[in-house]
């Protein structure tokens, strides 16, 4: 066995041993066994992430497992957001009234549940075979509709039914693709589905289009890409905060990993350009379908939902036009996408403890009232916003840079109107949220805030060293590797 | 493959999206998943394919446990009525499963017969989600997919166990967690339907 190979089984027993731990470890001490477990995880998929980073140009593939540049960078990302939930928990569970479990299962169902989660989405990244891939990514559902669902009220009821039935029907559609292109490849099996073996496929061109057409709409529905994104503003605003920032900082780009994978996969079979297209179409579809709604007066978690739709959209984009200046964007992308998303959503915690109409309503002149928690919403919209000099600002314009480069000049000009029009919708609220009219006058710091405050310090040193990324990263050896991808 | 075994497959998840009682989509749900592990057990090749059928077997004789205990626990005083009439439902589902068949070309399944019912299983089961709203339907809509896939998976040249384990394991968590929705939903707002849930809305 490899080093890589090593770490990443033992990424993958950590947090599972952690669930089953914590399922046997005295009520008193499931936090503190939730804190060392989730401590370890992170240390070792940070490990494998440094390895796969550190050598960019050197992938480790089988059947089963493959850490290469890309899954080292969603290693990193899933590691650091898996850990920072952790940590956020407890401030987040002493605010729990309801809940699908009772009082005295309660921590433990959460922590347990949680970890079963954050198991199934470290494989995603690493799994060297879309059939395994497909199998642990219709693994977090059921964890992570349960945790949706975690309070047990009827608006999060609602929401993990909508997200659990239409995520596993669009997963079901997925699945044909995968049978399609399984009967396709010579050997059958599982290596007949391995990154390695999907680009032998010796089946008609043609057959290979509707798989892969199939594949990628079946996906989409977990990515949450329009237009069938409806679980996911209802999931990730009704979902307990530091579930919604792995929701969308980690899983979706997760999944939007493995079509990538298979994009890189089935090019030369269905063609690259062609390939290319599917994703560009839904990149611009979700970009054009969010916008409006990052216009309108929304609730906190339902507006960073929104912005989650735009930011899928654009790693869409950025993959479709493929160039390494593209795809430099896109790893800038994906990372300050989850640092400033997930600090939003953990920002939520102390902002629903400080004005309980937030769950419901926008909010405004939050900035007036708690200054600290004010800079953290303002810090974490600003950059989702794309705000000079935020990386995401950096990472769009390499990518709308890279469609002109790609002579997808009309669609790098469709992205720049809607992006301006998104920042706009953002920079609005962001005004709003920090220095609007406030309806409260409570001053008093809100519960959990202190956490959060660190944080952010820790979100303002990543962010800021994410944009000077942006001056070193295209051109290098890590963009290479991205741009040939695992096979 | 049998052709006429496929077509009973296909009728039986014809006869989920039109039946009214949920005790008769489960029985009838429960008998296809039980056709298909004996298809598979009868074509298994190796230790592997006889576990997968087996694996089959136990997931469709556990699921329809489940179900019959959830259609107990959760009485409805009268069934949840769909928004479109039974045959209405069976039309939209038949011209669906057509326009599916139309559009996949040749998937390389052992026979053209078992991709068209595999495919029109997939069909019936994305329609019933569609047309009933009884939370209980949309579960069975799901187990009606894979059912299609499953059968799919039969035809394939060459298969894998771990997949088609990881399969059936994946499907029993997702209709476990969809149970405990269900039943919550049921407490909630005192019927399991899925008109219920329609407070988030931008």
């Amino acid at each position: 066995m490899t080093s890589r190979e090593t770490l990443a089984w033992a990424t993958l027993a950590a947090p599972a041993l952690t669930a089953a731990v914590i399922c046997l470890t005295p009520q008193r001490l499931v936090t503190r066994a939730a804190v060392a477990g989730a401590c370890g995880t992170a240390a070792l998929a940070l490990a494998l992430a440094a390895l796969a980073l550190a050598d960019p140009g050197e992938t480790f593939a089988d059947k089963q497992i493959a850490v290469d540049a890309a899954g080292g960078l969603l290693l990193a990302v899933i590691a650091v957001v898996g850990l920072a939930s952790v940590l956020v928990s407890p401030a987040y569970l002493a605010t729990v009234r309801t809940s699908l479990f009772s009082v005295a299962r309660r921590q433990r169902a959460y922590y347990v549940v949680l970890f079963a989660f954050w198991t199934a989405l470290l494989g995603v990244p690493i799994a060297g075979n879309l059939g395994v891939a497909w199998l642990l990514i219709e693994a977090t559902t059921a964890a992570s509709a349960l945790l949706v669902g975690f309070s047990g009220k009827a608006r999060a009821l609602e929401a993990g039914w909508k997200y659990l039935i239409l995520t596993s029907l669009g997963l079901g559609v997925a699945l044909i693709g995968i049978v399609m292109l399984a009967a396709g490849v010579p050997g059958g099996g599982l290596g007949a589905l391995s990154w390695h073996a999907l680009p032998t496929y010796a089946g008609e061109p043609g057959t290979a289009l509707v798989a892969y057409l199939l594949l990628l709409a079946g996906l989409a529905a977990k990515i949450g890409w329009a237009p069938v994104h409806n679980w996911l503003p209802d999931a990730h605003s009704e979902a307990p905060p530091p579930v919604s920032a792995l929701l969308s900082a980690a899983l979706l780009p997760a999944v939007l990993l493995v079509a990538w994978r298979s994009e890189h996969a089935l090019a030369p079979i269905v063609g690259l350009r062609t390939a290319q297209d599917v994703l560009l179409a839904f990149g611009l579809v979700s970009l054009a379908v969010a916008v409006p709604f990052l216009w309108r007066p929304m609730a906190w978690k339902r507006l960073l939902a929104y912005s989650s739709l735009e930011h899928m959209g654009v790693i869409a984009l950025g993959i479709g036009f493929g160039t390494p200046l593209a795809l430099a964007g896109v790893a800038i992308h994906i990372a300050a996408h989850a640092v400033a998303k997930s600090l939003g959503f953990y920002a939520a915690t102390p902002l629903l403890g400080h004005d309980p109409r937030a769950a419901g309503h926008a909010v405004t002149g939050i900035g007036r009232t708690q200054r600290p928690l004010g800079t953290t919403l303002g810090i974490s919209l600003g950059t989702l916003a794309g705000l000079p000099p935020s990386p995401l600002f950096v990472s769009e314009v390499l990518i709308v840079a890279g469609g002109f480069e790609a002579g997808r000049s009309w669609a790098a000009a469709a992205a720049t109107a809607l992006l301006a029009l998104g920042f706009l919708g953002l920079a609005h609220a962001l005004i709003e949220t920090t220095s609007g009219k406030s309806h409260r006058r409570d001053s008093a710091l809100a519960p959990g805030l202190r956490g959060v405050m660190v944080l952010t310090t820790v979100s303002v040193a990543l962010l800021a060293g994410l944009a000077l990324a942006g001056v070193w990263l295209p051109g290098s050896e890590l963009v290479q590797a991205l741009t040939k991808g695992i096979s | 493959m049998n052709g006429a075994l496929a077509w009973v497959l296909v009728a039986l998840g014809l006869g989920v999206i039109g039946v009214r009682r949920r005790s008769v989509a489960v029985a009838l749900l429960t008998v296809q998943a039980l056709i298909l592990a004996g298809i598979a057990l009868h074509d298994a090749a190796n230790g592997g394919d006889v576990a997968s059928a087996f694996a089959l077997g136990l997931r469709a004789l556990g699921l329809g446990a489940l179900f019959a205990i959830l259609v107990r626990r959760t009485r409805e005083p009268r069934p949840v009525r769909a928004a479109t009439p039974p045959m209405i439902r069976a039309g939209i589902a038949v011209a669906f499963a057509l326009a599916l068949t139309w559009l996949v070309p040749a998937m390389g399944l052992d026979s053209r017969t078992t991709e068209r019912a595999a495919l029109a299983l997939v069909a019936f089961g994305i329609a019933t989600a569609a047309t009933r709203r009884a939370t209980l339907f949309q579960v069975m809509a799901i187990v009606l997919v894979e059912n299609g896939l499953a059968l799919a998976a039969l035809g394939l040249p060459g298969t894998s166990a771990l997949i088609e384990l990881g399969v059936t394991l994946d499907l029993t968590l997702v209709v476990l967690v969809a149970a405990v929705f269900h039943e919550r939903i049921f407490a909630e707002f005192g019927a399991g339907d899925s008109a219920a849930l329609r407070s988030l809305r931008d």
